[in-house]
């Protein structure tokens, strides 16, 4: 296509689209808007957006917030850190002791899992890896084609 | 609202392609509109504003939806980079329509809109109907400035050979 009839056919494809008229929006649209407001504005404050607080509750919430923060900075350095750094690391110590243990098990696992796999002949493993990608592709392929076809099928109303 | 309805309403369904999709987010946006009533009604804007907000809230819709649908919908089509231009020897008409009434007019090209695949019919949607250049056309999409262009030159040839098939069946028929 020539650029001249490509310029030629981008006048003529806006003119076409834009002479046509809008279309009729749904008779319940308007209904249902109404119905959503109706709904959003009996909802009681705390649950609505944190715009929609009253003016108070939101300040309110930043000084509760503030105060809440200065708290936990001020309660930690009471404390005594670092003096009660060691204190405090062995006590998370102690609590994540199964996270150590669940490492063992999840190495010692690995390691018979290891095993095994070096046991089965490569053959094999190449074999299993091209079945699964086959499975892949064949569904991916599928997928494609129900997409394309519901997608082309479907016809505004 | 009944003013601007069928205009937010529409822009919705045309990329989306589905009215009931198109009625939801024609709500989402009246509710928002609502959220900035104050500054709305003494707008003169307030309809491009709405315009605007309808095109923002269709565009997330289908990037939400079909994203992981993406690869699917493009197979076999155009390459992301754009360069191999449609190579379609079409001789462009002057005007697609002569004395067709509006209704009907809208009824077939909204057809003819349908049947071109989502990579197409969006940006050529946003370029025709919403004046986006192309360069924010391809922004918004996240595709390449020369895909978009592509595409809606592609999207420009399906119409023109639907719309161009319909009339000549319309005129075929007896009157």
């Amino acid at each position: 296509m020539n650029p001249h009839d490509a310029e030629k056919l981008e006048a003529a494809i806006h003119r076409a689209l834009r002479s046509i008229p809008d279309r009729q929006a749904p008779a319940g649209l308007e209904g249902r808007v109404l119905s959503e407001l109706g709904r959003l504005s009996a909802l009681p404050w705390w649950r609505r957006s944190f715009a929609y607080w009253p003016l108070a509750a939101r300040a309110i919430f930043f000084v509760g917030s503030a105060v809440a923060a200065a708290l936990v900075v001020g309660g930690l350095v009471r404390l005594g850190l670092p003096a009660g750094a060691d204190a405090l690391a062995a006590g998370v110590g102690e609590r994540l002791a199964w996270v150590a243990m669940a490492r063992d098990v999840a190495a010692s696992i690995g390691a018979k899992v290891l095993l095994v796999i070096g046991a089965i002949p490569p053959l094999w493993l190449y074999g299993a890896a091209g079945a699964v990608a086959l499975c892949y592709a064949t569904l991916a392929v599928i997928g494609a084609a129900a997409y394309r076809a519901l997608s082309f099928g479907r016809q505004p109303s | 609202m009944r003013k601007y309805q069928n205009m937010v309403f529409t822009t919705s369904a045309r990329l989306v392609r589905n009215d009931a999709q198109a009625e939801d987010i024609s709500q989402e946006v009246f509710i928002k509109a609502h959220e900035h009533f104050e500054m709305l009604s003494a707008s003169p804007s307030a309809g491009g504003w709405l315009k605007t907000v309808a095109t923002n809230l269709s565009l997330n819709h289908l990037q939400r939806y079909r994203n992981r649908w993406r690869f699917f919908s493009e197979m076999g089509s155009a390459g992301e980079s754009g360069e191999d231009a449609p190579a379609v020897d079409f001789a462009a008409p002057d005007t697609f329509f002569e004395a067709i009434d509006s209704d009907e007019r809208r009824a077939w090209v909204e057809a003819a809109l349908a049947k071109l695949p989502d990579h197409q019919r969006v940006p050529l949607v946003l370029y025709h109907f919403e004046d986006l250049p192309y360069d924010e056309i391809a922004r918004r999409l996240r595709v390449s400035l020369a895909k978009v262009k592509t595409d809606i030159l592609r999207a420009r040839v399906a119409l023109a050979k639907i719309l161009s098939r319909g009339g000549a069946s319309r005129d075929a028929q007896p009157a």
